[in-house]
């Protein structure tokens, strides 16, 4: 009783001790904040990659495959529910007799792509497509205008003036000043051997008219993408393989065994491209295949939890060094406990107490503002961008409504566990020194 | 008179020491000691002389290098610092020359820390109407009723030393030991001090061991105990 008692006093009468309550609040608070921040930051990462991916993506299929063979071979499976061939190429796309723009600098156009002319062609059955990706909400999305939106979102690729369509990312139409209908060349090239044996690029070129725009929620697939009819890739890369396919955008019934699924349709490719003994094909979940960029941000959370641990550990030696200035103080309250009844633990725990205390305090108190900043992360960055003209954190960049923000329980109950260890540690080193000290030392007024 | 009640501390062939370096310094060397229930002695003798270590392995906060305290008959030295702190707590009374009172708490909150000492936190709660009431009688006794809620600082020297009275008697212990007790304090305070402590000592019929210079202070006691180099020289039957 008389320990926490004599702890709390103890604390209230030095307002250095805020400063120990004060560390660990930061910490806390950093910790919260931004590990909400970076979860709830990957989780729209994921959502957005997931709208511009399809369940399951059968790629790198040789030449020789033919797509009716793939197409009846993936069929087969009872969880595939519809499957749409791609070609992909890419190329070069400027409007003809223009010069490609220069290269862009850093900045939200390069992280999304799409300032360069440089692009990938998905060359695309859009009827199919349509049934193994959302490409249908990507064409119906109501932040297209009306002005820019395919003229038939239901045969989005069909010719326009008996030139072939393509369908550009709303961003870069709107950048470029692009509308339906505009002209637009592909420039690209295909690898020829010629009679000596050798391979040499052969340049290639494309009439296309703008069919539309679309838009999916990740920036980087709108801007870096373009999708032209399979059939007009097809004449001009291999016209000599009317069934050939790259890719297959594969979607599932039951999304719960994705990774059944594609381990089950690997199997399926390996036999259908098998050539002297040797399987081609990779089949991989739209997770896999976005693992890497998805792991970027997942790296990124996990370096700043080390850096802010550290700032916790910060704080511990702050907590650590106000204590140990009050057990030098209080050495002649140490004579007196021990002469009242005290024994050497219960002197011990009077400090520990004292940090404890200042833990638990720092503790409740991170915790809260920290969700609670968590939770009012837009409104805090409306009023600082209101009130500064600061904004903390650009929505554009990252092609967001708000402030992302996910607060992980397992994640406050790690800090918390966390915190309260290291301010534990923190006290009972100033504790031990007060346990070592000599009551009678302090009683002869030494 | 006190040698008809019971022994509350007893010091028997009692050495204590310290090593301070390579050299051992024998503080105490042999001393012999009884205290009965009810009796104030005057512990006298030079700066040095082992007084105040005397005092202290009597209170139960040090263990004799050699020789037993014995506590109502019981020997002391095997026990744990547990069972000693809490015979310190319940049984023994400690004023000292530089009161030593918690600078945090009040006057009437160092009066009660003694009593939260000793007793559970439900404990505690269950008794506290009746520890604050007991407090508040003491610190009034003790002249400080309207000083209860002030803190060490706002008290005078006087009152602190009187503070400290109340708080080591709010136990009721057998004895108190005071080292020094108006060492700090000018005569005229001094005196107010050893006259409140004396009548208290009567009202409770409390053992008293007084840690002195003073010999007239010492010659109020009942007994007059000298000390020099570590040993007892004399004891003398005051009364």
């Amino acid at each position: 009783m008389y320990r926490l008692s004599l702890a709390v006093r103890y604390l209230l009468t030095r307002p250095v001790n805020l400063l120990g309550v004060g560390g660990i609040l930061i910490s806390v608070w950093a910790l919260v904040v931004v590990v909400s921040l970076f979860s709830g930051f990957l989780r729209v990462l994921e959502e957005h990659v997931r709208s511009a991916t399809s369940d399951v993506v059968v790629s790198d299929v040789p030449e020789w495959t033919e797509w009716n063979t793939l197409q009846a071979a993936l069929a087969d499976d009872p969880n595939v529910a519809a499957a749409a061939p791609r070609l992909l190429h890419y190329g070069m796309l400027i409007p003809p007799g223009r010069r490609p723009a220069p290269a862009p600098l850093p900045g939200k156009s390069a992280l999304h792509g799409g300032d360069q002319p440089f692009l990938f062609v998905y060359g695309v059955d859009a009827a199919l497509e349509a049934t193994a990706t959302d490409m249908q909400q990507w064409l119906d999305s109501p932040e297209i205008p009306e002005d820019l939106r395919a003229a038939d979102t239901a045969t989005p690729l069909a010719a326009i003036s008996e030139t072939p369509a393509v369908l550009i990312g709303l961003e870069r139409m709107l950048r470029e000043g692009l509308t339906v209908g505009d002209p637009l060349r592909l420039t690209t090239a295909r690898m020829v051997r010629s009679e000596d044996g050798r391979s040499r690029p052969v340049k290639i070129e494309i009439d296309l008219r703008v069919g539309g725009a679309f838009r999916t929620e990740h920036g980087g697939f709108d801007g870096n993408n373009v999708f032209v009819d399979i059939g007009t890739l097809r004449a001009a890369l291999s016209p000599d393989r009317p069934g050939s396919v790259q890719e297959v955008a594969v979607r599932v019934h039951d999304k719960q065994q994705l990774e059944e699924t594609a381990q089950r349709l690997s199997r399926v490719v390996n036999r259908v491209t098998e050539q002297n003994g040797r399987a081609f094909g990779r089949v991989e979940t739209w997770r896999e295949r976005n693992e890497q960029f998805l792991a970027n941000v997942s790296h990124q959370r996990g370096l700043m939890k080390i850096v802010l641990i550290v700032i916790m550990v910060v704080a511990a030696f702050l907590m650590l060094a106000t204590l140990s200035m009050m057990v030098t103080e209080k050495t002649s309250d140490i004579g007196i406990l021990t002469a009242m009844g005290g024994t050497p633990i219960g002197v011990t725990t009077v400090f520990l107490a004292c940090g404890v205390v200042i833990t638990v305090a720092g503790v409740s108190l991170g915790l809260v503002t920290g969700v609670l900043t968590a939770v009012y992360l837009e409104e805090i960055r409306q009023a600082m961008l209101w009130s500064t003209g600061v904004d903390l954190f650009p929505l554009d960049v990252y092609n967001l409504q708000r402030v992302p923000c996910r607060i992980e329980p397992a994640w406050l109950l790690q800090v918390t566990v966390m915190a309260l260890l290291t301010g534990a540690l923190a006290s009972v080193i100033p504790a031990l020194r007060a346990a070592r000290h000599d009551p009678l030392v302090s009683l002869r007024g030494i | 008179m006190s040698t008809e009640k019971p022994p509350v501390l007893h010091a028997a062939d009692v050495h204590k020491s310290y090593a301070i370096g390579n050299r051992r310094i024998e503080v105490l060397r042999g001393v012999n000691l009884t205290i009965n229930a009810g009796e104030t002695v005057a512990l006298l003798g030079a700066s040095g002389a082992g007084k105040s270590t005397l005092l202290h392995l009597l209170g139960l906060l040090d263990s004799p290098t050699r020789g037993e305290v014995q506590f109502s008959g019981e020997a002391t030295s095997d026990r744990s610092a547990a069972y000693r702190a809490k015979l310190r707590n319940r049984h023994i009374g400690f004023v000292f020359q530089f009161y030593h009172l918690i600078p945090e708490l009040t006057a009437l909150q160092n009066v009660l820390l003694a009593q939260m000492m000793g007793v559970s936190v439900l404990g505690y709660w269950r008794a506290r109407r009746r520890s604050h009431a007991a407090a508040r009688q003491m610190l009034e006794r003790v002249g400080l009723g309207e000083r209860l809620h002030h803190r060490p600082s706002e008290l005078s020297g006087g009152e602190r030393q009187r503070c400290a009275i109340a708080r080591a008697l709010l136990a009721n212990p057998s004895i108190v030991l005071a080292d020094e007790p108006t060492g700090n304090l000018d005569s005229q305070t001094a005196a107010g001090v050893v006259e409140l402590m004396f009548s208290i000592q009567r009202e409770r019929d409390l053992a008293f061991l007084l840690v002195t210079h003073d010999e007239s202070l010492a010659q109020r006691c009942d007994r007059i105990v000298r000390m020099k180099d570590g040993v007892v020289i004399e004891q003398e039957q005051v009364r």
